[in-house]
C-alpha cells in the first residue's frame, strides 16, 4: 500500500518536471525561424512544399505559450515532427531504430554490471595488495579512454589487421538478406534474439560478431566507473561496526564478506544504475555512429551533423522522458534494496 | 598536501603528465611554429588537399591525416585548445554552481525549490545528448560546444555547493558566527564557502578530463571545431575513413588514428590521476592510519 | 577452580603509518569462572584491546605481538592457549564459548538483516548438528504419517529423492551439498531447521525481557529504540551460552533509565546463566554495581585489580585513587588529574602514570612496577608498594 502512494507521489512530481523539460526542449526551438520550425509538425515530405499553410495552421508566429500549447498537444498524441534525414516521421524513426540500440543496451548492461561488482569486491578484498593496484590502474586508464578512440582502435584491430574477423554495422550483407527474408520472422527486430526465436544459428553468429566490438566499447568506461564504487562502497561497509560483530560471532570471512558486506555495499551501486543509464545513452551515439550501427544514437548523430531540429529535439525529448522513468524506477527499487529507507516507524 | 600528492606514485605520475602537457602547450609557437603567412594558428597547415594520410617523415613528424592536415601541428597546437575548452568551461561552471548553489543551500525555501527544479530539468537530459543538441542549434563551433558544455555541466555543482552549504549549515560554528552578529553573505562566504570548497576541487579536476573527453567526442562526431582547427576529436575524426589500408598492409594509416588519441587519453589520465589523488587525501574515511 | 581466563604478558602493539602504538604492555589478568570482572580506564588505556585480544579480532595494522591468553575450556576440560589456536578453531569459539557485546548497538547490527535473521545467525553456526538433528526428526516423523510431503511430485521422483535422503541422512550435516536443498524433500529439511533455530531464537529474545518477542524479531535494527537494541544484541552473545561474555561499554550509549535495567539484566545473567562476565566501562558507578572484582587500566597496563569493596574502601594506586577523587559529589570542589593521557606514540618510560602522579619517585621513570598482592585479593602495580 505504502509502496504504490510513493510511486503516485513520485508520478506526480513528475509532472512539473516534464513540463520544464518540454518548455526547455521548446525554448530552444523558438531559436529557429518558422520556416524550420515547420520541420517539428509536419507528417509526411508533401506537406514540405506548402509551408505557408503548415505556418498559418500550427500558428508558428503566434505568441509563445500558445506555440507551446499546439505544440504540446501535437506531442502528446505523438507527433514529433519529420525527420529529414531517414525520411519518415521522428516518433516512426525512434521505433524504427530502437530495437536496435536496446540489443546493444540488453547485451551490455549486465555485462557491465556484473563485470564491475566482481572485479570491486575483489579489489576491496585485496585490498594495497597488487590485485588492488592493478585493478586501479585499469579503472583509471579505462576511465580516461576516449569512447570513440577505443571503438576506432578496436575496429582497426580486430577489423583491420584480423581481416574482417569482427567487422562494423550489424550484419552482413548475406545475413541482411535472409534476416528481411520471409521465411525469417522478426519478432523483436534484434537480430540476436530473433535469430534463437527462428532457431538460425548462422544469422546468431553473425549477429553476436557484429555486435561484440560495440559492446565492448560501450562497457570499458563504465565497467572502470563501476568497479571503482563498488570497491569504496565495498571497504566503506567492512569498516563498519556490524562487520566486527559478524566476526565476533565466528562467521567465516567469505561469509562476512558476502552475507553482511555486499549486501550493504551494493546499495549505492544500485542508486547508481539510473545514471549508467544515462552514460550508456551518451556512448550509444558515439559507438553506433563508429561501428555505423544503425540504432537510435546513430540515427540522432545523423540529425545533429544535418541540422534536422525536428530529430535531435524529438530525440532528446525521449530520452529525457526515458531517464526521468527509469530513475523513478531506480528509487522504487532503492526502498526495496535498503530496509531504512522504507516507510515505517519505530517498535517500542 | 602537496607533499601528499608528490609522495603517491600515481598522482606523481599524473602531475608530471600536466606538467608536460603545459609546457607544450606554453611552448606551441616554438615547438611547431605557424608557417609565414598562415593567419590563424589554430587551422592546421596543409600542402595540398590530398586525401590519403601520408605517413611520418622528416617534414611532417607524425605524418598527416585525410586532407594532408599536419598531424604534429595539429596535437601540439591541440593541446592549447584541450586546455581552453577544460578550464574555460570548469571556471564557468564552477562560478555559476557556486552562486547558485550558495542561494539554494543558504536561503532555502522558495528559492532553493526553484533552483533545484531547474537542475532537475538540466539533469533529465544524459549529458553528450543536451551537449548535441544546444551545439546543433547554435551551429557547430568550438564556441558552441564550451556553451553547450557549461550548460550541460553547471547543475551537478550547483547541488554539490548546495549539499555542502547545506550541512555545513547545521554546523555549530555557523550558529556561532551568526550569534556574534555576522550578516548572512558574511558567514556564507567566509566560513560556509571554505568548506564546501574542497570536495569541489576534487569533482572539478575529475571532471575537466570528462568535459574535454566529452569536447572532443563532439569534435569527432563534427559538431565542434570546424575542419582542419587544431583539435584532437577532430583530427581524429579525419581518420575515421583509413582504420583499414588496404590489402596486405591494414595498419597502414594506424598514426592517423593512433596519435591524437593518445593525446587525449594521456591529457585525460593525467587529470583523473590528479583529481584521484586529490580524493583520497581530501577524504578522512580514508586515510591510511 | 582454574581460571577461566589467564591472560600473561600480553603486549599488542598497532604498526601505523605515524608509529608504533603500545595499546597494551605486558599484561598480566586473571578473570575467574562465574565471576563479573570490570576493566576500568580512560579512553585509550587498552581496555577494549584486551577483549579484541582475546577473541584474537585485533584490526590491521595492530598485532599481538607477545604474551599467552589460556582459556579452560569446560566441556573439554582442558586449557587451550588462545593464541595458538588454529584461525577455525578460534572461529568455533567465537560467538559460541567466548562472545561479545559492542558498546553502540545501532552500530553493530547490520542494517539490511532482520533481528531475527542476525540471531538465527548464530545458532545455525554453531548448533547446525543439533538443529539439523532435530529437522530430521521432525521431518523423519512427517515421512512416517503422512505423505503429505509427495503431493504433487512424480512417484519415481519422489522415492528418488527419499533413497538419497536415506543415505544422507546419517551424515550430521545433511545439507551438504548446498545444492540438494533445490530438491523439496531437502527444502523442507532446510525449512525445518530454520525454523528450529527462529523457535531458539524468540526464546533468547523473551529471556532478554524484549516484549513481543515473535513480533520483534521480524523487524530491522532500525525499527527499535536503542534499548531494545542492546538487548537483541546481548541476546546475540548469549545464544550459545559462552562462558564468557566480553561486554565493552554495553550501557554507555543508552538512557540513564535503560542504563539501570541493562546492569539489573547483566546481573539477572550472571546469576542465572553462570557464565563470566568481562565488564568494561569508564564509569567506576557502575562498575560497582555489576562487578565482583575491579581491574584499573591506564596506558596499556594494568594499575591494580581488587574485589570490589576492597577497591573502593581501599584504593592504593595513585590513578585509582585520581579517579574515585575525580568523580563529581554536590558540595565537593571538580577534581582533575593534572596532565595529559600518555602520548601512545611515545609513552612516559617505566610507570605510564608518573608524569601525573603526586607520589612519583625516581625509580618511577626507570622501571615499571610488578603486580603485587597488599591485601585480601587485592594486587597493585605501584613502586610505592
Amino acid at each position: 500500500m505504502e509502496l504504490r502512494s510513493y510511486i503516485f507521489r513520485r508520478l506526480l512530481l513528475l509532472i512539473p518536471v516534464l513540463f520544464g523539460v518540454t518548455v526547455f526542449i521548446f525554448g530552444i526551438t523558438m531559436l529557429f525561424s518558422p520556416t524550420q520550425r515547420a520541420t517539428l509538425y509536419i507528417t509526411s515530405p508533401q506537406q514540405m512544399r506548402d509551408l505557408a499553410t503548415i505556418i498559418a495552421r500550427y500558428g508558428l508566429d503566434r505568441p509563445f505559450w500558445s506555440q507551446y500549447a499546439t505544440w504540446i498537444g501535437q506531442v502528446l498524441t505523438g507527433n514529433l515532427g519529420w525527420s529529414n534525414v531517414v525520411s519518415m516521421p521522428v516518433w516512426n524513426a525512434i521505433w524504427h531504430y530502437l530495437p536496435a540500440t536496446l540489443e546493444l543496451a540488453i547485451v551490455a548492461a549486465p555485462l557491465i554490471i556484473l563485470t564491475g561488482i566482481f572485479l570491486g569486491s575483489k579489489a576491496a578484498a585485496h585490498k594495497d595488495r597488487p590485485l588492488d593496484h592493478g585493478t586501479r590502474v585499469i579503472a583509471i586508464v579505462g576511465w580516461s579512454l576516449p569512447t570513440f578512440w577505443l571503438g576506432l582502435i578496436l575496429l582497426m584491430i580486430f577489423y583491420g589487421y584480423f581481416r574482417g574477423f569482427l567487422p562494423p554495422g550489424r550484419l552482413s550483407t548475406q545475413m541482411e538478406v535472409v534476416v528481411t527474408s520471409a521465411d525469417f520472422i522478426r519478432y523483436t527486430r534484434m537480430n540476436t534474439i530473433d535469430a534463437i526465436l527462428n532457431l538460425n544459428g548462422p544469422v546468431l553468429l553473425d549477429a553476436l560478431r557484429h555486435i561484440i566490438l560495440p559492446v565492448i566499447t560501450l562497457s570499458v568506461v563504465n565497467v572502470a566507473f563501476i568497479m571503482r564504487l563498488m570497491r569504496s562502497s565495498m571497504l566503506e561497509s567492512l569498516g563498519k561496526g556490524y562487520i566486527l560483530t559478524a566476526r565476533a560471532k565466528g562467521l567465516s570471512e567469505r561469509v562476512v564478506v558476502n552475507k553482511h558486506a555486499r549486501r550493504n555495499a551494493l546499495i549505492p551501486v544500485i542508486t547508481i544504475s539510473g545514471y549508467l543509464f544515462a552514460a550508456l545513452a551518451n556512448g550509444v551515439v558515439i559507438t553506433e555512429t563508429i561501428f555505423s550501427y544503425k540504432g537510435i544514437g546513430w540515427w540522432a548523430w545523423q540529425s545533429a551533423i544535418r541540422l534536422d531540429i525536428a530529430s535531435v529535439l524529438g530525440f532528446a525529448l525521449f530520452n529525457a522522458v526515458l531517464f526521468v522513468v527509469v530513475n523513478l524506477v531506480v528509487d522504487v527499487l532503492y526502498t526495496r534494496v535498503d530496509p531504512r529507507v522504507r516507510l515505517g516507524g519505530t517498535v517500542q | 598536501m602537496i607533499r601528499q600528492l608528490v609522495k603517491n606514485p600515481l598522482s606523481l605520475a599524473g602531475i608530471i603528465i600536466l606538467l608536460i602537457f603545459v609546457v607544450i602547450a606554453i611552448f606551441a609557437p616554438l615547438i611547431a611554429p605557424t608557417p609565414d603567412g598562415h593567419l590563424n594558428p589554430y587551422m592546421i597547415p596543409h600542402e595540398g588537399y590530398s586525401p590519403i594520410p601520408q605517413p611520418p617523415s622528416e617534414e611532417h613528424i607524425f605524418g598527416t591525416t585525410e586532407g594532408q592536415y599536419d598531424i604534429f601541428y595539429g596535437v601540439i597546437w591541440g593541446t592549447r585548445s584541450a586546455f581552453q575548452v577544460g578550464l574555460v568551461v570548469i571556471g564557468i561552471v564552477v562560478v555559476i554552481g557556486i552562486i547558485l548553489g550558495s542561494l539554494a543551500g543558504y536561503f532555502g525555501g522558495i528559492i532553493d525549490e526553484v533552483i533545484m527544479r531547474i537542475t532537475d530539468i538540466f539533469l533529465a537530459f544524459p549529458t553528450l545528448i543536451l551537449a548535441m543538441a544546444i551545439v546543433s542549434v547554435l551551429g557547430p563551433s568550438l564556441k558552441s560546444v564550451m556553451i553547450a558544455l557549461a550548460v550541460v555541466s553547471w547543475p551537478s555543482y550547483a547541488r554539490l555547493i548546495r549539499g555542502d552549504i547545506l550541512q555545513v549549515r547545521e554546523e555549530d560554528y555557523i550558529e556561532a558566527s551568526r550569534g556574534i552578529g555576522a550578516s548572512s553573505s558574511r558567514v556564507i562566504i567566509r566560513h560556509a564557502l571554505p568548506n564546501a570548497i574542497y570536495p569541489t576541487l576534487v569533482m572539478a579536476s575529475l571532471d575537466i578530463g570528462a568535459i574535454v573527453l566529452s569536447a572532443a567526442a563532439l569534435s569527432f562526431l563534427g559538431l565542434g571545431a570546424p575542419e582542419g582547427y587544431a583539435d584532437w576529436g577532430q583530427l581524429t575524426s579525419f581518420a575515421r575513413n583509413w582504420i583499414v589500408g588496404p590489402y596486405g598492409e591494414p595498419l597502414k594509416y594506424w598514426y592517423a588514428v593512433t596519435i591524437p588519441g593518445l593525446f587525449i587519453l594521456f591529457f585525460v589520465l593525467g587529470w583523473n590521476l590528479l583529481g584521484d589523488a586529490f580524493r583520497d587525501i581530501l577524504d578522512p574515511r580514508l586515510a591510511r592510519r | 577452580m582454574e581460571n577461566l581466563i589467564s591472560i600473561r604478558d600480553l603486549t599488542v602493539r598497532f604498526y601505523t603509518y605515524e608509529g608504533v602504538v603500545h595499546a597494551i604492555d605486558d599484561l598480566d589478568l586473571d578473570i575467574r569462572q562465574g565471576e563479573t570482572l570490570g576493566i576500568v580506564g580512560e579512553t585509550g588505556s587498552g581496555k577494549t584491546m584486551t577483549a579484541l585480544a582475546i577473541l584474537r579480532l585485533i584490526p590491521y595494522p595492530g598485532r599481538i605481538k607477545s604474551g599467552s591468553i589460556a582459556f579452560f575450556d569446560r566441556d573439554l576440560h582442558s586449557e587451550i592457549e588462545l593464541l595458538k589456536l588454529s584461525e577455525d578453531k578460534m572461529r568455533s569459539i567465537r560467538g559460541n564459548k567466548i562472545s561479545m557485546v559492542f558498546q553502540e548497538p545501532g552500530a553493530a547490527l547490520n542494517p539490511v538483516y532482520t533481528i531475527g535473521n542476525q540471531i538465527s545467525e548464530v545458532f545455525l553456526l554453531h548448533q547446525r548438528p543439533e538443529l539439523g538433528k532435530r529437522a530430521k526428526e521432525q521431518v523423519d516423523r512427517l515421512l512416517r504419517d503422512g505423505d503429505g510431503l509427495a503431493a504433487g511430485m512424480k512417484r519415481p521422483f519422489w522415492r528418488w529423492q527419499r533413497r538419497l535422503y536415506n543415505k544422507i541422512a546419517q551424515e550430521s550435516n545433511p545439507l551438504e551439498p548446498r545444492f540438494l536443498s533445490h530438491l523439496p524433500l531437502f527444502r523442507r529439511l532446510l525449512w525445518r531447521l530454520n525454523h528450529e533455530s527462529e523457535l531458539l531464537t524468540v526464546d533468547m529474545l523473551k529471556d532478554v525481557e524484549i516484549p513481543d518477542a515473535a513480533r520483534v524479531a521480524i523487524h530491522y535494527p532500525h525499527e527499535l529504540s536503542g534499548g531494545m537494541k542492546q538487548r537483541a544484541v546481548i541476546a546475540m552473545a548469549l545464544a550459545c551460552s559462552p562462558e564468557l561474555l566480553i561486554a565493552d561499554e554495553p550501557t554507555t550509549s543508552l538512557d540513564v533509565t535503560i542504563q539501570a535495567q541493562m546492569l539489573e539484566l547483566f546481573r539477572r545473567i550472571k546469576v542465572e546463566k553462570g557464565a563470566s562476565i568481562l565488564f568494561i566501562t569508564h564509569n567506576l558507578g557502575v562498575a560497582s554495581e555489576v562487578c565482583d572484582r575491579v581491574a584499573v587500566m591506564y596506558a596499556g597496563s594494568l594499575c591494580e585489580v581488587a574485589s570490589v569493596e576492597e577497591l573502593f574502601l581501599h584504593p592504593s594506586h595513585p590513578y585509582t585513587r585520581a579517579l574515585l577523587d575525580a568523580v563529581p559529589m554536590p558540595g565537593k570542589e571538580l577534581q582533575t588529574i593534572p596532565g595529559l593521557l600518555a602520548d601512545p606514540l611515545n609513552p612516559p618510560s617505566g610507570c605510564r602514570f608518573h608524569p601525573r602522579c603526586p607520589n612519583a619517585k625516581p625509580v618511577c621513570q626507570q622501571e615499571k612496577a610488578k603486580l603485587k598482592e597488599i591485601g585480601k585479593d587485592h594486587m597493585v602495580a605501584c613502586h610505592l608498594f
